[in-house]
């Protein structure tokens, strides 16, 4: 084998077991040397490429996963709602109008409240409004200083827009404040609520902001102190 | 978890859990590499991360898909490198090219020596059809094949870029030892 097809296979896979590259090494000091020299180098880049891994990563990714479904379980009671609905429009009742409305995104905050309660038990440590801002980013939009104690600041769907949810402890108990990017075919509700949560909304100019909390606790300071501080980039 | 009908719940609940034990199997078993490949596609740890949140999040809507728990690492490479053109096609107009000193900055560990550090910028310099299929053999200690396989190359286009790969690599890691060795002696 020549000089250079020995190099173009070593380059190509230094740690080969080809035994014509192993024979012609055997025989050619110098063809050992460089090779040592690559296999060398190689474990030098395996190492390289190690880059650090998130240390949260495993636990969004298994959140996400449960979060996920839940939201499909509660889409699939929406097909009912669907069904019941093709039944009405039968009777003539303007189906079309109650499929082009928009998606309201209310009962989409109040199902990841359920996955709050879970997700607070892996919280290691607060988020600074740092990291909250470099979340924000993604949308344009930064606070200008911390709006409360934020425990967990993560990327979630809601329906199908990618939203930041951020989960507060605040004297009025945990609260969630979901960030949702403007967008034209869902619809956020001014007030929305279950048996255990209350969520309330406000538009702003590139975004909306849903804050959903304990069904008696007093939403305001925390509606009053995101408006204040979050600003858009453009 | 959920409210269901009593009668099949057991059922259902048992293969949800079977499930969800494939899933958490899944990202612990290959988040590590499949974030660092994301990483060396995208030269940006946030998007990277947002990549491979996309990447599991698809993964487990259709893991009933995977039928053979050995093709799992390549279809988690599919799944990312086509959410990764995905992405590009969304962002067409908006992306910024990321220069070397951005690679560098966002790169920097106080505990990663120099060298590695200069083999890490070589890394993210070189062009992304060199880079990709040696990160793939560095990375998941993928065959010639098996690179080609992935990549939906032939294997003699995959060695020549693994070839290249490696002696520009080479040749700029001799030529800053020459630019050192002038400065210093």
């Amino acid at each position: 084998m020549d000089e250079l097809e020995f190099r173009r296979r070593i380059y190509a896979d230094p740690n080969t077991t080809d035994s014509d590259v192993v024979e012609a090494a055997k025989s050619d000091n110098s063809k050992r040397d460089f090779w040592n020299e690559q296999k060398q180098l190689d474990a030098q880049l395996k190492q390289a490429v190690k880059v650090e891994v998130p240390e949260d990563l495993v636990n969004k990714l298994i959140w996400q996963q449960s979060a996920d479904e839940f939201s499909r379980y509660k889409r699939k009671s929406r097909w009912y709602m669907a069904l019941a609905a093709s039944v009405a429009f039968t009777v003539g009742i303007g189906f079309t109008m109650w499929y082009h409305q928009p998606v309201s995104l209310g009962g989409q905050a109040l199902a990841h409240m359920q996955y709050a309660e879970t997700e607070r038990a892996h919280t290691f440590s607060p988020v600074n409004l740092e990291m909250v801002n470099a979340k924000l980013a993604s949308f344009g939009a930064s606070f200008t200083d911390d709006i409360g104690k934020v425990e967990v600041a993560n990327y979630c769907h809601l329906s199908t827009v990618r939203s930041l949810h951020l989960i507060l402890d605040t004297p009025e108990g945990k609260m969630s404040v979901f960030i949702v990017p403007e967008r034209s075919d869902v619809r956020v509700p001014a007030e929305f609520e279950d048996k255990q949560y209350r969520g309330e909304s406000l538009t702003l100019q590139h975004a909306s902001i849903m804050v959903v909390g304990d069904k008696h606790a007093d939403l305001e300071n925390m509606k009053k102190s995101v408006a204040d501080r979050i600003r858009f980039s453009a | 978890m959920f409210v269901r009908n009593k009668t099949d719940s057991g059922r259902v609940l048992s293969g949800m859990k079977a499930k969800h034990q494939r899933y958490e199997a899944l990202v612990k078993a290959f988040h590590t590499d499949i974030y660092r490949y994301a990483y060396w596609l995208v030269k940006d740890r946030s998007v990277a991360e947002d990549i491979v949140q996309e990447t599991f999040l698809r993964a487990w809507r259709s893991l009933d898909a995977l039928n053979d728990e050995k093709a799992a690492k390549s279809w988690l490479i599919t799944i990312l490198r086509r959410e990764n053109a995905r992405r590009f096609e969304r962002k067409q107009l908006d992306t910024v090219d990321i220069d070397d000193e951005h690679i560098h900055d966002d790169t920097q560990q106080a505990d990663v020596d120099i060298h590695n550090r200069d083999l890490h910028r070589l890394l993210g310099g070189l062009s992304d059809e060199y880079r990709e299929p040696l990160v793939l053999q560095l990375i998941f200690g993928f065959s010639g094949e098996e690179i080609a396989a992935q990549l939906g190359l032939n294997k003699n286009t995959v060695m020549t870029r693994l070839f290249r790969a490696r002696s520009q690599l080479k040749e700029t890691l001799e030529r800053q030892n020459e630019q050192r060795g002038r400065v210093n002696g």
